[in-house]
C-alpha cells in the first residue's frame, strides 16, 4: 500500500507493506540515521518524532505513519550548518559511537520544545528514553543543558568546560622518542622472580609547569563528531547494494544436540530464496572465532555449520533470501531432525565423571580433556605459596562469583558481503578486528587472504563482542553460493543467544597476612565458564589471573584456573577481559580482610599496593605474548585515592549519622573502595601500522590500522599526529581499518590503541617531521640543526619559518621532487599499568534489599590523558557499565539452556534517569614508553565499581554479597542470616 | 520481519466494530503496538487481520462526568501522566504512569492495551483496581460495564471476547476525604518488569479508616486485590499494629511464582513490606495514624 507524510517538512509517498515497521520503511527511504538496536521498542535508537512526539519507529507498522509528520536528524541541518543541539553534542564529547545519538538529538529537541529552562532531572528523563551503552549519560546530560543555553542565546562555556579541567592538558614537547627512557627490557625466563628486585628506572618527571604541547591533552572535538550528530549514513548497514540479498539464521531450540538429518527442500523451492547453507554444503574448517594474533590460541573447536549443536541460539542453517520477510518465512521451512542430548550447565559439574561430552567431535584441535569437557587449565606461581601461608598470622580463604554480563552494544552484529569488480570478496563489517577477521575467513571459505578485503566503517559500540569473526563466514559464504551481495545482521535476541558474553567465573582467593597488615601471599584459583566454544578462554583466564595477582606487593603468588565447556551461549571477550572477575574477588577479600583485621579499608590498600619501580613478578608467569618482566614505571595510584576519597568523602564512612536517614528509617548509607590497576597492550605481542603522508597545502592524509570503535581512537591518534608535526587537528585526515589502504594493526582491544597504534601513529609522524625538515634546510640553506615544526611552520635555530604548504609544495612541484611520507609500525615489550581508585556510595534499602548508587567517583591514572575529553568519556560510561554486572545485568537460562534475558528491558541496562551521578578525574603522570606519556583507559573502568558496591553493602548493612550482581534478593537473605 | 497480516483503517467506532464482528477470531485491534507487535514478531501472537483503532475520535480524550471520569481506550501513558483530571481522582495511577516502561513507550502505549494484554504485571492495574475501575466494552451487537476486578482471569486471560474492544476505563470520583498510592519494586527504576507491586486507597471517616482498597500486582495469575486485609482495616483507627496484620493478609493473598525476577518467598514478603509502607504512608499523609 501507499502512504503519504511529511519527512522532515517534505512531502513524502512510499510504498510499504503493511506488516512493515516504520523504522525498516524510513531506512528504505534513506533516513539512515534511524537505527535498528531492538525489536521492542526499548533501546530507543530507531526514535523519530512523529508529530512532535518521541516513538519507537521498530514497533510501529509503517501504515500508522499515514497522513503524520515525521522528523529525524536529517532534517536539523545542511551541509555545512549545524543545528545548536548537534553542535552542544559535539562540543561536550557527547558522542562516542554515535549510533544512538540520532535518537538523544530528538529526544533533546522534543524536551526543548516544550520546556526552555530544562533542569537536570529534566534532562536526565529525557534521555531515559535512549540506552546509551558508551557514554554513562554523563557528557549527553551536559550537552543538553548546554543545547538549551545555548537556544536561548546565552553564552556557554567554552569547549572543554564539561567538568574537565582545562588544566589537565598537558604535555611535553620536544623529542620524546618512544622507549626512550626504558631500561633493557629482558625477555624469556620462568617465573619465581624474587621481589626485591628494584631496577633503577629513571621515571620521567611529572609535568613540568614550563612543558606545554598544542594538540595533545587538549579536549579537542572528535575528529567523526560532526557526521555522527548528523546521523550521515557512516555504519555498516547504512547501504543499499543493488541486488542485496537478505540472510537469516536458523538457531538450535536445544541446549545439545545431534542432527540426525536436516530438510531444507522446501526452504530451496520457497519462491525469492537463493541459497539455503548447512553443514552439508560448506567446508568443514576447524577454527577459534576469537579475533587473535596468529595463530589463534588453541582450541580450535568450531567449524561454520556442524552436524552438532552446543547451546540454544547455535547455528543450524543459514539462507539468503530478497526481502528479510522472506528469508524469516522460509526459514520455518527448514525441517530438522534432532537427537537431543543431555546438557550441561554448570561449569562445576561439567568436568564430573558422567556429564555429557560437549566436544565429541574428533577432527577439534587442541582441546586438553575434551572428555572431561576441559577446555584449558593454566598454573603459574611467584615463590613458595603454601611456606609463605604457613607462615603468615592470618590466613583468609572465600569463594566470589561473577555472572554472565553481555555486551549489548546498541548496533548488533551486522555485516555486507560482496564481489567487487575484480571478483575480490569485500567484507563490510562492524568489527573490532579488521586484520585477524580477514586471515581468519580465508581458510574459512577458501579464499586466499589477498582476495579478501575487509572494511570497517563507523561502528556502534563493540566492548570486546566484535573482538569476534562471529557472523563474518555466514554471510560469506552466501555470497559465495549466490553472488549476490549479502546482508546479514543479529537480532537483538540473537545477541543474547548467539553472540558472546563475559566468562562467567568462581573465583577462590587464599589470602596470608601478617597482624601488622601486611600481604605476604595470594593463592588465586578460578573456574571458569566458556559456554558452547572455547575462544578467548585461556586469555581471559590468564588476565584474570594477572589482575588478581599484580594489585599488591606479595612474596608468593599462586594461580591456578580450569576453564570448562558447558552448554551455554560462548563467552568471549567483554572489556576488562577477566579482569573484573579477578579483580572482584581480590577487592572483595581484601576489603575483609582489612575489616576483619581492623583497619581502614583504604588504608590497607595504600599499605600494600605497588608503587614505582616495584616488579610485577606474576607477568612474567602469565604473560600471553611470552614472559616478559614487567616494571611499574609511573603509578599514580596515591593521588588517585587522595583526590577521589575527598571527592566522595571518604570520612563520612565514620560517621555514625550519616549511615542512616531519620526521614527514611528503613535506608543505611554506606560507602566502598577498590584498587583498580590494569594493562596497556599485550606486550610482544599487540602491533600497530601506521603511514602519513603529506598534501599540496601541508595537510596530512594518515592512514592507520587502528580499529576506533567510538571510543575516540581516530581522534586521539590524529593529535598525536598534529602534535608531532606541529599543526592543527583539523589538517589530519585520518582514515582507518580497512584491509586494503591501511597497514596492518592487531585491533582494538586490551586497552592498546592509544599506546600501540598511536606510538606508531608517533614514529610514522616523526619520520616525516624528520623529511620535512630536510626539506626545509633545502630551502632554507641551512641545516636542521635546532629546527622544530609550529603552528603550521618549521622553524629554524636562527629564528627564520617556512609554512608547511610552502614545504609541501617545493617538495611535490619544484626540486628534488618526491612524497613526503612514512609508514612505521609500533609494539612494546611493556605494557605500562594505568591505576585507578573507584569509590561507590550506595543506599541500601533495608527491608526490600534493593541497592541504589547515588554516586560513583574514579580517579585514574593513564599517564598523559591525550584527550582529556575523550578520556574522560571513557571512564564515566565504563563505570556505568560495570554498575550494570555489579548490580543488574546477568543473562539468565532455564533449567533446559535456554536464555531467559532476550530483551534489554528484561536484561536491565541503565537509563539515563536512574544512573547515578559519575564523576571522572585524570591523574596524570607520564609514562615513558608511552607516546606523550601516555596509557591505557579503556578497560580500567571495569575493574573496580562491583567490589566497590559490594564493600559499600557491607559498609552499609553489615551483609557481605560475594555474588554478583547484587539483586535486592541477595541483600535481602544477608538480612536475614543476620538477624 | 513481522507475520503477514491484513491492516485495517477504518474511521470510526462503528467501521471498527464492524471489522471485529465480522472476520473474527483472527482480527485484533492494534493501537500502541508496544506488546503487540512484539508479540508478532516473536510469532506468539499471529493475527490475520490488524485493526488500527489509535486514532478513533470516540477512543481518545479524557471525559468529566459528575460521578466518574472516563479515560478513553487510546489514552496513552503519556497523556495520563500529564492529566490533572486523572491526578485529582486517581494520583496512583499518575505514580504508576511515571514508572511505566520508559518516555518512549508511554508516548505509544495506550491504557486499553495495557489492561486487555492482561500481563500479571500490568502496571495500570493495580490501581485502577483500588479505585474501583470499571471497564466499558462494545462490540458490533453489545455493549457492557464491568467491575475491572471481573475483566481479568488469568496471565493474558481476559472476558474480552474476540469481537469486542475495551471502549474506556471508568474511574468513579468520591467526595469523601481520601487518598492512593502506588508503589512498584523493579530490579531497576522503570523499564523493567516488576518484582512486585502495590496500590492503596484509603479513605478518611469520623476520625478511622473508612473505605480502603488494596491491590497488588506481579504476584499471582492476574492483578488482584486484598479484600481479607482491606475488611480488617475498615472503620479502625490505624495502628502500626493493625497496618501490620493488613500486610500479612496481603501477603498471604498473593501467590507469587519464582522466577528470574525473583523468589515466591522474597515476592511474598515484599508484598507485606510495600503494603505496609504503603498503608503507613496514606495514614501519615491522612493523618489517620494512630501512633
Amino acid at each position: 500500500m501507499n502512504i503519504r507524510f511529511k519527512l522532515n517538512g517534505k512531502e513524502t509517498e512510499l510504498q510499504v507493506k503493511q506488516d512493515e515497521s516504520l523504522l525498516e520503511a524510513l531506512r528504505q527511504a534513506g533516513a539512515y540515521s534511524v537505527k535498528h538496536g531492538c525489536e521492542t521498542g526499548e533501546c530507543g535508537a530507531c526514535s523519530v518524532l512523529l508529530d512532535g512526539k518521541l516513538v519507537p519507529t521498530c514497533i510501529l507498522l509503517a501504515p500508522q505513519a499515514d497522513g503524520h509528520e515525521i522528523e529525524t536528524v536529517e532534517g536539523l541541518s545542511e551541509v555545512n550548518t549545524i543545528h545548536p543541539i548537534q553542535k552542544a553534542f559535539t562540543e561536550n564529547g557527547a558522542i562516542q559511537c554515535g549510533y544512538c545519538t540520532p535518537a538523544m538529538i530528538l529526544a533533546t529537541k522534543a524536551l526543548l520544545n516544550k520546556e526552555k529552562y530544562p533542569t537536570l532531572e529534566d534532562a536526565r528523563e529525557a534521555l531515559s528514553s535512549t540506552i546509551c551503552r558508551c557514554t554513562g549519560y554523563v557528557k549527553p546530560v551536559e550537552a543538553i543543558l548546554r543545547a538549551a543555553a545555548m537556544l536561548r542565546g546565552e553564552e556557554v562555556a567554552p569547549i572543554g568546560g564539561g567538568g574537565i579541567p582545562l588544566e589537565l592538558a598537558f604535555g611535553l614537547t620536544g623529542e620524546s622518542d618512544l622507549g626512550r627512557d626504558i631500561p633493557d627490557v629482558k625477555s624469556g625466563g620462568g617465573g619465581g622472580t624474587s621481589v626485591s628486585v628494584r631496577p633503577t628506572v629513571k621515571v620521567a618527571p611529572w609535568v613540568s609547569p614550563e612543558a606545554h604541547t598544542d594538540v595533545v591533552g587538549r579536549p579537542e572535538i572528535k575528529v567523526d563528531a560532526v557526521k555522527l550528530v548528523k546521523g550521515k549514513p557512516a555504519f555498516t548497514d547504512d547501504i543499499n547494494l543493488p541486488g542485496m540479498l537478505y540472510a537469516a539464521m536458523l538457531t538450535s531450540p536445544h541446549a545439545h544436540a545431534r542432527i540426525r538429518n536436516i530438510d531444507v527442500s522446501k526452504a530451496r523451492a520457497f519462491p525469492g530464496v537463493h541459497a539455503v547453507l548447512t553443514y552439508k554444503d560448506v567446508p568443514r574448517v576447524m577454527y577459534a572465532s576469537g579475533g587473535q594474533s596468529w595463530p589463534n590460541p588453541k582450541p580450535w573447536d568450531q567449524v561454520s555449520l556442524d552436524s552438532k549443536v552446543r547451546y540454544v541460539g547455535d547455528r543450524v542453517a543459514v539462507l539468503a533470501a530478497e526481502t528479510p520477510e522472506i528469508a524469516r518465512e522460509a526459514l520455518k521451512l527448514i525441517e530438522v531432525d534432532y537427537e537431543v542430548l543431555p546438557a550441561v550447565l554448570d561449569p562445576r559439574e561439567a568436568g564430573k565423571p558422567g556429564a555429557p561430552v560437549i566436544h565429541d567431535e574428533p577432527d577439534a584441535i587442541g582441546i586438553p580433556d575434551a572428555q572431561r569437557n576441559l577446555v584449558n587449565t593454566i598454573d603459574a606461581a611467584v615463590g613458595d605459596v603454601e611456606k609463605t601461608l604457613a607462615e603468615c598470622d592470618y590466613v583468609f580463604e572465600r569463594t566470589y562469583y561473577t555472572p554472565k554480563q553481555q555486551q549489548v552494544h546498541i548496533e548488533p552484529h551486522v555485516c555486507i558481503t560482496y564481489w567487487d569488480e575484480d571478483e575480490r570478496l569485500v567484507v563490510r563489517t562492524s568489527t573490532q578486528v579488521p586484520f585477524h577477521v580477514r586471515r581468519m575467513l580465508s581458510p574459512l571459505i577458501g579464499l586466499p587472504v589477498k582476495r579478501i578485503r575487509v572494511i570497517k566503517p563507523r561502528i556502534g559500540g563493540g566492548f570486546g563482542g566484535k573482538q569476534e569473526m562471529l557472523i563474518e563466514d555466514l554471510a560469506a559464504h552466501l555470497t559465495l553460493a549466490t553472488n549476490r551481495p549479502v546482508r546479514f545482521e543479529y537480532t537483538r535476541e540473537q545477541e543474547f543467544t548467539s553472540a558472546r558474553s563475559r566468562h562467567p567465573m568462581y573465583i577462590t582467593f587464599k589470602a596470608g597476612v601478617m597482624k601488622d597488615g601486611v600481604l605476604r601471599a595470594l593463592d588465586m584459583k578460578v573456574i571458569s565458564d566458556t559456554g558452547a566454544f572455547g575462544q578467548h578462554s585461556m586469555t581471559v583466564a590468564s588476565v584474570s589471573g594477572l589482575r588478581g595477582l599484580s594489585t599488591y606487593r606479595c612474596e608468593a603468588l599462586r594461580f591456578h584456573a580450569e576453564i570448562y565447556y558447558t552448554n551455554k551461549t560462548p563467552a568471549g571477550a567483554f572489556r576488562g577481559y577477566g579482569a573484573p572477575q579477578g579483580m572482584f574477588g581480590l577487592e572483595s577479600i581484601v576489603d575483609e580482610i582489612a575489616h576483619e583485621l581492623g583497619f581502614d579499608p583504604l588504608e590497607f590498600r595504600r599499605k600494600n599496593a605497588v608503587r614505582v619501580g616495584d616488579p610485577i613478578p606474576i607477568s612474567t608467569a602469565l604473560g600471553e605474548g611470552g614472559a616478559i618482566e614487567q616494571v611499574v614505571l609511573s603509578c599514580g595510584l596515591e593521588e588517585c585515592f587522595d583526590k577521589a576519597a575527598a571527592a566522595i568523602q571518604w570520612e563520612r564512612r565514620y560517621d555514625p549519622k550519616w549511615h542512616v536517614d531519620p526521614e527514611r528509617p528503613h535506608i543505611r548509607r554506606g560507602l566502598g573502595v577498590a584498587t583498580c590497576m590494569h594493562g596497556t597492550a599485550i606486550p610482544g605481542l599487540d602491533m600497530g601500522g601506521a603511514s602519513v603522508k603529506m598534501n599540496d597545502d601541508g595537510s596530512f592524509n594518515v592512514l592507520v590500522g587502528a580499529t576506533d570503535l567510538g571510543t575516540g581512537s581516530d581522534t586521539v591518534i590524529a593529535q598525536i599526529v598534529a602534535e608531532t608535526l606541529g599543526c592543527a587537528l583539523e589538517d589530519v585526515i585520518i582514515y582507518s581499518s580497512d584491509t586494503d589502504m591501511t597497514p596492518f594493526d592487531v585491533g582494538a582491544y586490551a586497552s592498546s590503541t592509544t599506546f600501540i597504534s598511536g606510538g606508531s601513529a608517533k614514529k610514522a609522524a616523526e619520520e616525516v617531521r624528520r623529511q620535512i625538515m630536510e626539506r626545509a634546510a633545502l630551502m632554507l640553506k641551512t641545516t636542521t640543526e635546532g629546527m622544530y615544526l609550529r603552528n603550521r611552520h618549521v622553524y629554524t635555530a636562527d629564528g627564520r619559518a617556512v609554512s608547511l604548504q610552502d614545504v609541501a609544495l617545493h617538495s611535490l612541484h619544484t626540486e628534488d621532487q618526491r612524497q613526503i611520507m612514512a609508514t612505521a609500525s609500533h609494539m612494546s615489550n611493556y605494557a605500562p599499568p594505568p591505576f585507578g581508585a573507584q569509590f561507590v556510595e550506595v543506599e541500601v534499602d533495608m527491608e526490600t534489599g534493593m541497592v541504589r548508587v547515588p554516586r560513583m567517583v574514579m580517579a585514574v591514572d593513564c599517564g598523559t590523558a591525550i584527550n582529556p575529553v575523550t578520556a574522560s568519556g571513557q571512564i564515566e560510561g565504563g563505570q556505568l557499565q560495570a554498575l550494570g554486572m555489579a548490580i543488574s545485568e546477568s543473562v539468565m537460562y532455564d533449567q533446559q539452556g535456554k536464555v531467559l534475558t532476550t530483551r534489554i528491558g528484561e536484561y536491565r541496562i541503565f537509563e539515563a534517569d536512574e544512573a547515578p551521578d559519575i564523576m571522572a578525574i585524570l591523574v596524570p603522570t607520564y609514562e615513558p614508553s608511552g607516546p606523550y606519556g601516555a596509557k591505557a583507559v579503556a578497560e580500567i573502568p571495569m575493574d573496580g565499581v562491583g567490589p566497590a558496591v559490594a564493600n559499600a553493602v557491607f559498609d552499609a548493612t553489615g551483609v557481605r554479597v560475594r555474588e554478583l550482581p547484587i539483586l535486592p534478593e541477595k541483600v535481602w537473605k544477608g538480612l536475614k542470616e543476620l538477624k | 520481519m513481522l507475520p503477514e497480516f491484513d491492516l485495517v483503517m477504518p474511521e470510526n467506532l462503528q467501521q471498527a466494530l464492524e471489522n471485529l464482528g465480522q472476520r473474527n477470531p483472527g482480527v485484533v485491534p492494534v493501537a500502541g503496538g508496544t506488546n503487540l507487535t512484539v508479540d508478532m514478531r516473536s510469532r506468539r501472537h499471529t493475527p490475520a487481520t490488524l485493526v488500527n483503532i489509535e486514532h478513533i475520535q470516540e477512543l481518545t480524550g479524557i471525559l468529566q462526568e459528575d460521578d466518574r471520569i472516563e479515560i478513553g481506550s487510546c489514552v496513552t501513558i503519556a497523556e495520563i501522566l500529564k492529566s490533572p483530571i486523572i491526578a485529582a481522582v486517581a494520583p496512583a495511577l499518575i505514580e504508576a504512569a511515571r514508572g511505566f516502561a520508559n518516555p518512549l513507550i508511554r508516548n505509544r502505549a495506550t491504557i486499553g492495551g495495557n489492561l486487555a494484554d492482561a500481563s500479571p504485571a500490568a502496571d495500570t492495574a493495580p490501581s485502577l483496581l483500588v479505585h474501583n475501575a470499571q471497564v466499558e466494552l462494545w462490540s458490533k451487537k453489545n455493549r457492557r460495564i464491568l467491575p475491572l476486578d471481573e475483566f481479568f482471569v488469568g496471565v493474558r486471560k481476559t472476558v474480552l471476547q474476540p469481537d469486542e474492544i475495551i471502549k474506556s476505563v471508568h474511574v468513579p470520583k468520591t467526595n469523601r476525604p481520601s487518598a492512593s498510592s502506588f508503589y512498584k519494586l523493579g530490579l531497576r527504576k522503570a523499564d523493567a518488569i516488576s518484582v512486585a507491586s502495590v496500590a492503596v486507597y484509603l479513605e478518611k471517616k469520623n476520625g478511622a479508616c473508612g473505605q480502603v482498597r488494596i491491590a497488588m500486582g506481579s504476584v499471582a495469575p492476574k492483578p488482584l486485590r486484598a479484600y481479607a486485609a482491606e475488611e480488617l482495616l475498615t472503620g479502625k483507627h490505624l495502628s502500626l499494629k493493625l497496618i501490620e496484620e493488613a500486610a500479612k493478609l496481603a501477603a498471604e493473598a498473593s501467590s507469587p511464582i519464582s522466577d528470574i525476577r525473583g523468589s515466591a518467598e522474597y515476592r511474598r514478603r515484599m508484598v507485606f513490606v510495600l503494603t505496609r509502607r504503603l498503608l503507613t504512608h496514606l495514614a501519615e499523609m491522612m493523618e489517620l495514624k494512630d501512633w
